[in-house]
């Protein structure tokens, strides 16, 4: 019964994939995903096993007794699937959201960090 | 390596999308015809403009108000490293929005918040509706 009122719910919204930004820097890869709209309470992030799933609902102020002259853009959910691969270090990813980008920072494992090797001269 | 595979096997998804691609509301017209996307809306008192612009502070932002328009500026920078993906738009954007009421131009009010632009117009006393009293005689 919840289920049916849930999938109701959200088969409301239009769904879209939101523009995403992967950057890789020395220290790991750095996701950037434009969320306008979305609060902080309305994103979940979910990490099973390789999947990273992004999900968020944007809801805009709604005002009362308005004449719509031109729309471009409404309420909506945004989704989207991201595989990761094991050079990620797992318990250090840093999600934050400002100014309705969302920044995911995915470290790189110890292991597979660039290291400079000294060479020793005789 | 961090590879989104949403576009390939997440069919289920896909099948959705499809079927809401009915169902989408019909008064957005024109969803990402053009950068920012805005709506505008208009009670009696006001004109609201909102606008989408994540990841930018009001401050590096010009709002230009004409007589009779009202212009929307930004740049939108690069960040540095290795780009794998990259689909959120760069660079410079602009947009006009033409006004065809007078508005009160000391009292124009605009915040951002969550990347949401909001610019409430206020219109001008002249351009209020007013009720026209009838004498009978």
């Amino acid at each position: 019964m919840t289920q049916e009122v849930t999938k109701k719910e959200t088969s409301t919204l239009p769904r879209f994939a939101p523009n995403t930004d992967i950057i890789e820097r020395e220290n790991g890869f750095y996701i950037y995903m434009d969320l306008p709209g979305v609060s902080k309470d309305n994103l979940k992030i979910d990490l099973k096993e390789n999947e990273l799933q992004i999900s968020g609902k944007a809801f805009y102020p709604k005002r009362e007794n308005v004449n719509n002259i031109h729309l471009e853009f409404g309420d909506g959910e945004y989704v989207r699937n991201f595989t990761i691969s094991d050079i990620v270090d797992r318990q250090n990813i840093k999600a934050t959201l400002k100014k309705g980008v969302l920044e995911l920072f995915l470290p790189k494992a110890e292991k597979a960090r660039p290291r400079k090797i000294e060479i020793q001269a005789e | 390596m961090v590879i989104d595979f949403s576009a390939f096997y997440d069919l289920p998804r896909q099948i959705d999308r499809f079927f809401d691609e009915f169902w989408k509301p019909n008064v957005i017209s024109q969803r990402r015809a053009s950068y920012p996307p805005v709506n505008i809306t208009e009670d009696q008192t006001n004109i609201y403009v909102d606008a989408e612009i994540p990841g930018m502070d009001i401050d590096d932002l010009e709002i230009i108000l004409t007589e009779g328009s009202l212009v929307i500026k930004g740049n939108r920078k690069a960040d540095n490293g290795n780009y794998y993906r990259q689909e959120r738009p760069v660079g410079v954007f602009q947009r006009i929005i033409n006004l065809n009421v007078p508005i009160d131009a000391d009292k124009v009010k605009a915040k951002m918040k969550n990347g949401l632009l909001e610019i409430v117009l206020p219109k001008t006393d002249e351009a209020k509706p007013k009720k026209i009293s009838i004498e009978a005689e």
